[in-house]
């Protein structure tokens, strides 16, 4: 009896222990899957990229890796693993950019690198070869068109897409995510204290990305502004007598950045063809016609002005060369220091009236063979002067930029209007004095 | 004295409705242009004044050319086709104006329902209503909505081409509102014409033939 009931005491005991180590093992063995989980996601992070990219990067994740290039540039060669799995480009991995390089010819000896920036003008374009679309849209815009020109600091798709780092749509598409303020710094900062940077509102809702326009040239920029603010024609047309027209003559911003400095940009327009005059690619008449007609070297004053139009106009009897006026912002800074609309000027005044400051500031353009616009400064005479009438017929601005010989005209004529009774009610006057003198002396 | 019933109803109604509109657009076409010279009203109140009175006006001239077209009061609106008689003529009131009115001589000119306006008055008023009104509806019309207009605005030159013609009809009219009001002051007395606008009726001197 004795032996059974140690022996059923000690299975207990073993039961007992067995359960703690039961209970330590698997607490042990939760912490080794854990461990081993994240060191597998850690490892699945490299190991989402493939052996072959592991294996470049064995040796392009070393710090200070780096080449000397022909022109003394150095080309650093370190890749950060970490943040190329995280970029879209990581599924596709090294060899499909860099295809021309193989462990057998690598380091490619053969190829001579001129220098950093040459490197990456010659990588991007690789990226034609999968986003051929984009590509397209890109080679249209002012970028591309300065790269061509020979501008090899103009931005390719790797300034703002950086090379190892690209990441999805979205992240570009809010003002911090936006590259853009690499190079348009002041601008930038101009933009991130107005009412669309402060909601974040990324610079390709107005400018588009890849095919990004000369921003003072065409209508794209307005386009832009009416494609969000869709009720802004109807809006104005409650209050602003022919607001048509100022919509076509006056930039948004001229009246919703308040505090800029506002210019008249005379624009040389093609009647008969409708467009915009550009000029050619290799004749570039303008800045040297608008040199020659301002004699005095002040700014085209209004007898120059009508003779570079004439000179425009004499090129063929088909074209009909004329000036459209626009009024702007002058810097692009203010263009984007844009407030809200209880804040927009809203004050006639500020331009319909003599001496106005819009009106101080004038310049005549033309679109450069770049789409950028190429412009020469006019002196604001030219708005006020009566030969306005034939050269700058487009553009008027009531009061504000009126022809003051008119103003004497009308001074003359209310005078006279005034004058010639007041003069001939005084002679009646008199003769009626005279005739009562005569007729007293008859009668006496 | 013979009265004579020289204006009527439609006549009178469109002369004052025309008179204080064409004061009202002076006044407010001033504002307009002289922003900063004067402040009797802000620009924005000026301009849409200015467009509703110059719509009303549009339709007051159709008015005065209904009822001329379709009455026989149209004759005092021929003109002297005859040069030498209208030269003549004119001369005489001229003469009349500048020189005779101070000796108390009597008006060459008679008024008589087909004949109300001497030489001088019917070549102002043909020019002014025929020429000059058309045209100042016209380009204020055009300047009312830029936009809507814009070919047209080109053909003729530009907006400003448009305003220039404006502004020069406007300084006529601000000129010619003065000498108007005053030369009516040129009757038998100085309210005959203004009250014969309000009645109908003009007041004629009898002849020197009977009487004294």
């Amino acid at each position: 009896m004795v032996s059974s009931r140690r022996k059923s005491t000690q299975s207990t005991a073993i039961r007992a222990k067995f359960r703690a180590y039961l209970i330590i093992a698997a607490r042990l063995a939760l912490v080794v899957l854990v461990l081993g989980a994240t060191s597998l996601s850690a490892r699945a992070a490299d190991s989402a990229l493939s052996q072959l990219d592991q294996q470049c990067l064995a040796c392009h994740s070393a710090k200070g890796l780096e080449m000397k290039l022909a022109n003394g540039d150095v080309l650093p060669l370190q890749v950060q693993g970490a943040v190329f799995s995280k970029s879209v480009h990581s599924k596709i991995g090294c060899a499909v950019c860099h295809a021309n390089t193989s462990f057998e010819n690598h380091p490619p000896v053969k190829t001579k690198i001129a220098g950093s920036r040459e490197y990456s003008l010659e990588m991007n374009k690789v990226c034609e070869s999968c986003h051929a679309p984009m590509f397209k849209l890109y080679e249209g815009s002012v970028h591309a068109t300065l790269l061509r020109e020979g501008n090899s600091w103009a931005p390719v798709c790797t300034d703002c897409h950086s090379p190892h780092a690209v990441m999805a749509k979205a992240a570009y598409e809010t003002s911090t995510g936006a590259p853009c303020s690499k190079c348009h710094d002041p601008i930038f900062n101009a933009y991130a204290g107005s009412v669309h940077g402060q909601a974040t509102l990324a610079c390709s809702n107005c400018h588009r990305a890849h095919d990004v326009s000369p921003a003072t040239t065409g209508n794209q920029l307005k386009s832009a502004c009416l494609g969000c603010h869709q009720d802004a024609q109807a809006s104005h047309q409650k209050w602003l007598p022919n607001a048509k027209r100022h919509f076509e003559a006056v930039s948004c911003a001229a009246c919703h950045s308040p505090a800029a400095k506002r210019k008249v940009d005379l624009r040389l327009y093609d009647n008969v063809a409708q467009q915009s005059v550009a000029e050619k690619a290799g004749v570039p008449q303008f800045e040297s016609r608008a040199r020659l007609a301002d004699a005095k070297g002040k700014g085209l004053d209004a007898m120059a002005l009508h003779s570079l139009l004439r000179e425009f106009n004499r090129e063929g009897i088909d074209n009909k060369t004329t000036l459209r006026g626009r009024l702007e912002v002058s810097t692009g800074v203010e263009a984007h220091q844009l407030t809200r609309s209880t804040q927009a000027i809203r004050d006639c005044a500020k331009c319909h009236q003599q001496g106005a400051e819009p009106f101080q500031s004038v310049t005549v353009s033309i679109v450069g063979p770049d789409g950028r616009p190429v412009r020469y400064g006019a002196q604001p005479e030219v708005l006020n002067s009566i030969i306005s009438v034939d050269s700058l017929g487009g553009f008027y601005a009531i009061g504000g930029t009126r022809i003051k010989l008119l103003d004497w005209l009308l001074a003359l004529a209310v005078l006279g209007g005034i004058g010639a009774p007041l003069g001939h009610m005084t002679v009646r006057w008199l003769f009626k004095r005279y005739a009562k003198k005569i007729s007293g002396k008859e009668d006496s | 004295m013979q009265r004579i019933y020289v204006h009527p109803l439609p006549v009178r109604i469109w002369h004052w409705i025309n008179a204080f509109g064409f004061v009202a657009m002076i006044v407010t076409g001033f504002q307009i242009r002289y922003i900063g010279l004067i402040d009797l009203m802000s620009f924005r109140t000026a301009v849409v004044v200015h467009e509703w009175i110059g719509f009303v006006l549009i339709g007051n001239f159709f008015i005065w050319l209904i009822f001329y077209l379709f009455t026989d009061k149209i004759r005092v609106y021929h003109p002297e086709l005859n040069p030498m008689k209208h030269f003549r003529a004119s001369f005489r009131q001229a003469m009349f104006y500048g020189y005779g009115i101070f000796k108390g001589d009597p008006n060459p000119h008679h008024v008589s329902v087909y004949e109300k306006f001497n030489s001088m008055q019917s070549m102002s008023y043909q020019v002014i209503m025929l020429l000059l009104v058309p045209l100042q509806f016209w380009t204020g019309v055009l300047l009312w909505d830029v936009q809507r207009f814009s070919g047209m605005i080109d053909v003729l030159g530009g907006v400003r081409v448009v305003d220039t013609a404006h502004v020069l009809i406007f300084i006529f009219f601000s000129g010619f509102i003065f000498m108007h009001i005053y030369l009516a002051t040129l009757g038998h007395t100085r309210m005959a014409h203004i009250k014969s606008m309000i009645t109908g009726y003009e007041e004629i001197e009898e002849e020197h033939g009977g009487g004294k």
